[in-house]
């Protein structure tokens, strides 16, 4: 089912993003080819159970809820020498070929609705430019949303045998009554022998809706690993893809996410075998307490030519309270014989006997409880290679245990 | 010199209809003193242990279980006359730990994440302040401890509490050496891919650790090859010798028992106990079976 295009969106509106950014006529032109695909493109799919569709995106109500012309962020960018991180808009000045080159090639602007509608109202983003054999440690980037909606876009590109980790955290400035919503798209092409690590954090306000879609391109031998974390929000939908496109190419995709009161996550990870001897493993642990729900989507797909794939995937949920609820849909679609796949997922309540076990040590329950929980995190924990990524999902993590 | 006394100990599982298990279980330990409870399969010496310890599977219908606490069994803490006998029945299994009730268990939990420095120190930390508590009504910091350490998982908490991470370290690599352990240890996560041996070795430091007055080891032997069933015992005895832990050593086999030497044995059949005697009655047991008792036990009835 497709939204109907609210009557603050027009040409009009989104000529005035793009002058007011000096932007290029390549850019306007595909703003503007964004906006028209608006009136056929669908909401992104959701999971669906007999008798429920887990997450309503019909329910948004874009006329209230997109304001395009006042879009406001504070964000700041820390960047390694050697490297570049700009602004998207301050960047097209003197890496403008490189954008035209990559801009829309990883991540389809017409996937769906909500993408084609971020790429036509983008106002913010980072471009990180890492170039051929540099190393570039702990790129970081926190922004701030402090508008009633804010749609950002950031494209990464690294060259042959250069390596770049990245710390993307977005949270809420000003208090603004009533819904809000954020949108991020990420592309990260990665080029031959390079290595990304992607880490983003979100940790908005309950009164925001969320949307972001990440994908990578690999090139041979290169790697790219997401690390999602999810804490914020009223409704998140977050989808993180790999295509594997190059031979031996590697990606993991981690993803830690804690709701609580009445926050829902919908949450995917996919992945595309499309080379030989590439590599892919999926990791997500959640926790839901009071009423939470959470829906998760992962997808490992083994093309025909993917000769020698290694591919595999878990999920674990784990359930605080009764009225929490979760479903879990792992997908394994393999079209050649020579794979080593596995996946699966667990929904389950913390362990009586573990808790026990601690308890009968001396340790209070509710504390017993918490170090279950923080220790529940710990595999998503280790992966992360920006220090201050870890600490601050940590800390998220502990403020929001009792 | 702490003393367990358990009175006429009837319990069920706890759910509707659950079956009667303990059928007046009367036993007495004082630390310093090592008893094995032996008894077949089913006959509720494993239930025993966990109500001990507060498992919350199980009803207490009938009964009591007492700890008597004497001046030397909190080193400098002096204990106030009108606390010293405690029905362990009312308190939460924290509270009984840090009392000094240890149980060891036949299966332990594996949780990933949580290292073993890090849950010991804060097993520690706990005990220390559970005691002082429930011993002198004081609740320093209670409220702010319970919303769970503040920083991470995989290191542990920053506020040091009474017991601080370096000399955390010492002590427990002082044990560790005791028990002849490896010191790797110290960072992997409690019991996660510990082969059966090192689990239960595990669980006879996390004895030394937190000096307990009475531990209750559940089958702590089985499974385990001579090397470590030696290595075992040796800590076994180490905690009544060296801590003056009363031992409750809950056993299918005399095996373990030709290394830990009971000052008393104890039968167990059908949720009662229904011969006590020494060293001599598990060899009894070893050679004849429990026919005999259970004979022994319907011609007196």
């Amino acid at each position: 089912m497709s939204a109907q295009l609210p009557a603050n969106l027009s040409v009009e509106t989104v000529r005035e993003i793009s002058d007011a950014r000096d932007e290029p006529e390549w850019l306007l032109e595909a703003r503007l080819e964004a906006l028209e695909a608006l009136d056929e493109l669908e909401l992104p799919d959701v999971i669906q159970t007999p008798g429920r569709r887990w997450t309503n995106l019909e329910a948004l109500d874009f006329e209230s809820l997109v304001d395009p012309l006042n879009q406001s962020d504070e964000t700041s960018r820390e960047a390694p020498e050697d490297a570049v991180v700009l602004s998207f808009t301050e960047a097209l000045d003197e890496y403008g070929d490189l954008i035209e080159e990559h801009f829309g090639s990883v991540v389809d602007l017409e996937t769906n609705y909500l993408t084609a509608l971020s790429a036509a109202l983008f106002t913010t983003g980072t471009f990180v430019y890492v170039p051929e054999s540099v190393d570039a440690e702990d790129v970081k980037i926190r922004a701030e949303m402090n508008s009633r909606s804010l749609f950002s876009h950031t494209l990464v590109v690294t060259e042959k045998s250069s390596s770049v980790t990245i710390l993307e955290a977005i949270e809420s400035g000003n208090d603004i009554d009533d819904a809000r919503y954020f949108s991020n798209l990420v592309e990260v092409v990665a080029g031959e022998n390079s290595y990304v690590q992607y880490g983003s954090l979100q940790n908005l306000d309950e009164e925001t809706y969320t949307y972001s879609l990440k994908r990578g391109d690999t090139d041979t031998y290169s790697t790219i690993n997401w690390i999602e974390g999810n804490l914020g929000s009223k409704l998140t939908r977050s989808d993180v893809e790999t295509e594997l496109n190059g031979e031996a190419s590697e990606t993991k995709i981690v993803g830690a996410f804690f709701g609580h009161d009445d926050q829902h996550l919908d949450v995917n990870a996919r992945v595309w075998h499309n080379a030989e001897n590439t590599t892919a493993d999926l990791v997500t642990r959640g926790v839901l307490d009071d009423e939470a729900r959470s829906v998760y989507e992962g997808v490992q797909d083994v093309g025909r030519d993917a000769w020698s794939t290694n591919s595999y995937q878990r999920e674990n949920t784990l359930m605080l309270s009764d009225e929490s609820e979760a479903d879990a849909s792992p997908k394994l679609i393999i079209n050649n014989h020579d794979t080593e796949a596995s996946h699966a997922a667990t929904v389950g309540q913390v362990d009586k006997e573990d808790l026990f076990y601690m308890v009968s040590r001396s340790v209070p329950e509710q504390q017993a409880r918490n170090m279950l929980v923080e220790g529940f995190f710990v595999p998503v924990l280790e992966e992360i290679e920006v220090d201050e990524f870890r600490d601050d999902l940590e800390e998220l993590i502990a403020a929001r245990l009792h | 010199m702490a003393t367990l006394e358990i009175k006429n100990l009837h319990a069920r599982v706890a759910e509707d209809d659950g079956e009667q298990i303990l059928r007046g279980v009367d036993l007495e330990v004082k630390s310093g003193e090592i008893h094995a409870l032996m008894g077949p399969n089913g006959s509720g010496k494993s239930t025993t242990s966990k109500i001990i310890a507060g498992h919350p599977a199980y009803e207490v219908t009938e009964g009591e279980i007492l700890l008597h606490l004497e001046d030397d069994d909190f080193g400098d803490l002096d204990i106030p006359d009108d606390v010293r006998t405690w029905n362990l029945l009312e308190l939460e299994p924290n509270e009984r730990a840090a009392l000094g009730i240890f149980l060891g268990f036949q299966y332990p939990a594996e949780i990933e994440g949580v290292t073993m420095t890090n849950f010991l120190r804060t097993a520690l930390n706990a005990k220390i302040d559970e005691r002082e508590e429930l011993l002198f009504g004081e609740d320093e910091e209670a409220e702010e401890e319970e919303a769970g350490y503040d920083t991470s998982p995989m290191e542990g908490n920053v506020d040091d509490g009474e017991v601080g991470v370096a000399e955390f370290q010492k002590l427990l690599k002082e044990k560790m050496e005791l028990l002849d352990m490896d010191e790797k240890f110290m960072q992997r996560y409690l019991n996660a891919g510990f082969s059966g041996g090192e689990k239960k070795q595990n669980e006879v430091l996390q004895a030394a650790i937190l000096e307990p007055s009475i531990a209750v080891l559940d089958e702590i032997d089985s499974g385990l090859d001579i090397d470590r069933l030696q290595d075992v015992s040796k800590g076994i005895n180490a905690l009544r010798d060296e801590q003056g832990t009363g031992i409750l050593q809950i056993t299918h086999y005399q095996r373990i028992l030709e290394y830990v030497e009971p000052d008393h044995v104890h039968i167990m059949l059908d949720g009662k106990v229904v011969k006590s005697g020494d060293a001599s009655l598990a060899s009894d047991l070893e050679d004849k079976g429990y026919d005999w008792v259970r004979e022994e036990v319907y011609e007196a009835a």
